[in-house]
């Protein structure tokens, strides 16, 4: 490569002793990428302990930090009627004490491990997950078998976690973007539908909740037969067989049928909610509707797509919104899987967020929306689309360097009904998505005409602009 | 727990990332927000950063947040170096350099950190430190526009920047063969920064700036607590009084010349650490480093920043009550603790593990617990080099519980701490809880890089970097009881207690009866 000097620098308005120090800059062509390591997402191997758990295991050298994710079949839609949250208080009352060990000593144990173990309920199921350094992975693997095969659930350790779920709420009414995607769940989905509710219950449901309530939705769906055990890391030196025998091969339990699970349908006639927060310095948006999920063969394509309209700083959003404007900070467009199933019955919330200044609330609205018309008239480019691709694809390495991505990848695919292959899949099929298929994609998943807009802030100050844009009926609701 | 080390640093680039965005620390500290913040957005729950958050004993970091960046890992069980190593080298400008090999995945991180800092900012221009960090992704002589950006994730890498009170940094983590990309992107702005720089990036960053104030500060609730806990803890005129995200005023004040002097004063060569780790050829490496950094002049121009030493204890307590619109009654406090960099600092970091870090910590089993009187109860360290380090204590009160109750129930743990030290089996939890955290911080390339950078720039040591976890295990009970004794005291704390608005606490009720609860 021959090195030549630019006379960008020599010729710029920087004066004195800049302009000095860039012109005894030596300045060199931008290099050409060396050969590439090839690198693909881990393949797990799958099997089975006689206690019908499924096991996913998939050893990755160096990675002494082992990561164990437990899927468990405990959907959010099990939950009985008025008990919304008793997932939640299941999940948490995991580490709070076993057979073996009370509360405290359970919390002291696992800390001796130096392990860190989380649990939360979702719309899918129970995902417990687990952090621990190999060398001690037999003892916390054995507390996590304690936690999940005999839960103590003691009602003074439940009545406390009620407690304390019953405090949290205020908090997560006060943040505002907790409290747009509480709003856009109550206006996209049916009543009837669970995900129309709050993940984690509300304060009429919540204090409903008992160490009966609770032991009563365990005891209904948690076993091992219906579980996945997702085992990843450096697992040279370690039996791995001997030590899920002796955790949780010890956990028992009887069989079930499938649950099956309601279809996901939502109304994302075109409005707008105006969630009022008087004095607000900013408006937080969430923009959403529901669409396709990992299953459609569409998925690809609309992950290309929502990346070219806001998945970075220099997506389309934000080379307007933020890089010309300044109206934010930044505002994403994304798409999560919601629950997804091989029977077609789940979906992903496609949605954009972000939060903008008070006063260009109206303005951002309006150039949000232009950029969506612009991409519907105009469709992506091809240097839009390679860019992404490359992104996209190029950083699975990063992305995965650690036990811990992996096996949450790998637990989202059990979770999500898809084969084990199915992240290595992807990033074929996003290198062979074209322009035309991912520009499709995401004017089918954004349409400007339904989209469902919730905006968190104060009313008295964005309700009128808002209504001059006709992006749809504005409604006011307090808090 | 230890880390709130980055808590005040602010991102120039990527905007909300999915750390900063749901779990924020106005929230319920604790085991909550990692729980909530999964269930709670619609963005990637899963994200790694969403683990980092959970080990900071809800003293969240928004510091290290870019897109990609991976969290935790390749910890090495054995104390010690971990086997890990790192070279250094020095180029004729001035350039520090540190390499270190690791080969297990196809990934290279490379970190550059600028001993500049909101420290060095001057009275009437705090925040230009952050606000310059933004404008170095602005473009610079062979670099167009947002072409930083475009140039490392068209390459599959990722990047961001951060300020803190301290340093500022850059750094982008690559597919290993596209690592001469991110050293031509950061030698490039290094050395020609001030020929892109103009009015229209100036002004827009500002904006943004202002916007990323609002959204992580003025929009949540308890938003402004470390701003207000800073301001008390270092007194009016020390460097560290104010936080690194600056005033509006301050930001609104700026001008271009002042970037442009700012340039020409910190952005240099021999005030600068680059760091490379990950599947590199270390020969190779230098030479592209030497090829694009080594024609870049050094220069003298940096004063060394206002002395931030003061006495070891306050001599009495600080105090401030906030009357807000928050959900709950708040009690926090700043302790002055040992600067980073010494022993007293790694004790100091053990004892505030056993009192307030994670779900077995006294505090927790006190006020979560027992007593039931906390919704979340934890302590926070912000390591500092060039002041007094700051130990946060953040309670959320539980339902109409009042300050003054959770006060005494505080000041009565610490004071059994300091009479009788920690247990042995305290000590264990701790030392293994804070031994995990290194190790994930060293693990992962760009979290090594970051660390190098960091012990090479306030230390003069990157080797530091890589025997930090055994001096934490070095440390004795003895000695954590002694800094508990000597600085866990009433009359060596800021205390901020908020209280909501009675108005405001009442419509908050009204709207749950209404609304229900967030999910």
């Amino acid at each position: 490569m021959t090195d030549t000097a630019a006379t960008t620098g020599q010729n710029a308005d920087a004066t004195g002793k800049a302009a000095g120090v860039t012109s005894e800059m030596q300045f060199h062509p931008q290099p050409q990428a060396g050969p590439a390591t090839p690198w693909a997402f881990p393949a797990p191997e799958r099997g089975a302990l006689p206690n019908g758990l499924t096991v996913l295991r998939c050893h990755r050298p160096g990675q002494q930090l082992v990561a164990v994710e437990i899927f468990l079949a405990a959907p959010l839609e099990a939950e009985p009627q008025n008990l919304d949250g008793v997932a939640t208080i299941m999940s948490r009352a995991f580490t709070e004490g076993t057979d073996k060990h009370s509360a405290e000593e359970f919390a002291a144990e696992l800390e001796r491990c130096g392990a860190t173990l989380d649990a939360f309920a979702d719309h899918p199921g129970v995902r417990v997950s687990l952090e621990v350094p190999v060398s001690r992975l037999p003892k916390a693997l054995g507390l996590l078998a304690d936690a999940l095969r005999a839960p103590a659930f003691a009602d003074g350790e439940i009545e406390r976690l009620v407690r304390n779920r019953l405090d949290e709420i205020p908090h997560e009414a006060a943040n505002p973007s907790r409290r747009a995607a509480k709003q856009l769940s109550k206006e996209l989905f049916p009543a009837s539908l669970r995900m129309s509710r709050p993940r984690q219950g509300t304060e009429e449901t919540v204090k409903n909740i008992d160490s009966a309530a609770v032991r009563a939705f365990y005891e209904a769906h948690v076993r091992p037969a219906t579980a996945t055990a997702v085992v990843v890391g450096d697992l040279d030196g370690t039996d791995l067989d001997a030590v899920l025998a002796d955790t949780l091969g010890e956990w028992t339990g009887n069989t079930a049928e499938p649950r099956p699970m309601t279809p996901i349908t939502a109304d994302d006639t075109g409005r707008v909610v105006i969630v009022d927060r008087p004095g607000a310095v900013q408006t937080q948006l969430l923009i959403g509707r529901i669409g396709a999920d990992r299953h459609d063969r569409l998925w690809p394509a609309q992950v290309l797509g929502t990346y070219c309209l806001g998945g970075t700083l220099t997506s389309r959003l934000d080379r307007v919104l933020r890089e010309e404007k300044g109206y934010t900070y930044g505002v994403r467009a994304f798409g999560q899987v919601l629950r997804s199933a091989a029977d077609g019955t789940g979906a992903a919330m496609l949605a954009i967020s972000g939060s903008v200044d008070t006063e260009s609330t109206g303005p951002a609205l309006d150039d949000l929306w232009k950029v969506l018309r612009t991409l519907a008239a105009e469709g992506l480019t091809d240097a839009e689309r390679d860019v992404a691709v490359q992104n996209l694809v190029g950083v699975a390495p990063l992305k995965y360097e650690t036990a811990s991505a992996v096996a949450g990848t790998l637990a989202d695919q059990v979770e999500q009904q898809l084969p084990d292959d199915f992240q290595a899949q992807l990033y074929a099929k996003l290198a062979q998505t074209g322009t035309v298929e991912a520009t499709a994609a995401v004017v089918n998943a954004f349409p400007v005409d339904r989209l469902v807009t919730v905006l968190v802030g104060d009313a008295s100050q964005i309700a009128e602009p808002v209504r001059a844009l006709n992006i749809g009926e504005v409604t006011v609701v307090t808090g | 727990m230890r880390t709130i080390v980055d808590r005040p640093t602010d991102n120039a680039d990527l905007g909300p990332s999915v750390a900063g965005r749901g779990a924020s620390w106005a929230g319920v500290p604790q085991h909550v927000p990692k729980k909530s913040a999964r269930n709670g957005n619609f963005a990637d729950r899963r994200c790694a950063c969403i683990q980092w958050q959970d080990s900071t004993a809800g003293l969240v970091q928004y510091a290290i947040e870019g897109t990609y960046m991976p969290m935790g890992h390749t910890a090495t069980a054995q104390a010690g170096s971990g086997g890990l190593t790192a070279t250094e080298h020095r180029l004729a400008n001035g350039l520090r350099v540190i390499l270190s090999e690791d080969h297990l995945t196809p990934v290279a991180a490379v970190c550059l950190w600028y001993d500049v800092g909101s420290r060095h900012e001057v009275k009437g221009r705090t925040g230009l430190a952050h606000l310059f960090e933004h404008l170095m992704f602005q473009g610079s002589a062979q670099v167009h526009g947002n072409g930083h950006f475009e140039l490392v994730q068209g390459a599959g890498g990722s990047l961001n920047g951060t300020t803190s009170f301290e340093r500022t940094n850059y750094f982008e983590t690559m597919p290993a063969h596209q690592l001469e990309l991110a050293l031509w992107l950061e030698a490039d702005r290094m050395g020609s920064l001030l020929t892109a720089l103009d009015d229209e990036s100036m002004e827009n960053q500002r904006d943004v700036v202002k916007n990323e104030r609002r959204q992580r500060y003025d929009n949540v609730p308890y938003g402004t607590a470390f701003e207000k806990l800073t301001a008390l803890m270092y007194p009016e005129g020390h460097p560290y009084h104010h936080t690194p995200i600056g005033s509006m005023a301050d930001l609104d004040a700026a001008t271009l010349e002042d970037a442009r002097a700012f340039f020409r004063t910190y952005y240099a060569p021999n005030n600068a650490v680059l760091s490379v780790v990950g599947d590199i050829d270390p020969e190779q490496t230098l030479a592209w480093v030497e090829k694009y950094f080594g024609s870049i002049p050094g220069h003298d121009g940096k004063q060394p920043p206002r002395d931030g030493s003061l006495p070891d204890v306050i001599g009495g307590e600080l105090r401030e009550v906030v009357e807000e619109e928050v959900p709950a009654r708040a009690l926090m406090a700043a302790y002055r603790l040992p600067s980073d960099g010494t022993r007293e600092a790694d004790a100091a970091d053990l004892a505030l593990t056993v009192l307030g870090g994670g779900e077995s910590s006294r505090l927790h089993n006190r006020l979560v617990r027992r007593d039931q009187t906390a919704v979340a109860a934890g302590f926070g360290l912000l390591r500092l080099a060039g002041a007094p380090s700051l130990g946060w204590l953040d309670v959320k009160t539980s339902g109409g519980v009042e300050v003054p109750q959770i006060e005494a129930a505080v000041d009565e743990e610490l004071a059994r701490f300091a009479a009788e030290g920690p247990t042995d089996e305290e000590m264990e939890r701790a030392q293994a809880q804070l031994e995990r955290e290194w190790l994930d911080r060293l693990g992962t390339v760009a979290g090594r890089a970051d660390e190098l950078c960091r012990y090479a720039v306030l230390f003069g040591d990157p080797q530091l970097a890589l025997t930090a976890v055994g001096r934490v295990l070095e440390i004795t009970a003895e000695e954590v009881q002694a800094v508990a004794k000597a600085r866990l005291r009433p009359d060596n704390r800021a205390v901020l207690v908020y209280e909501p608005l009675a108005a405001a606490a009442d419509a908050d009720a009204q709207e749950d009866q209404q609304e229900g609860a967030d999910q």
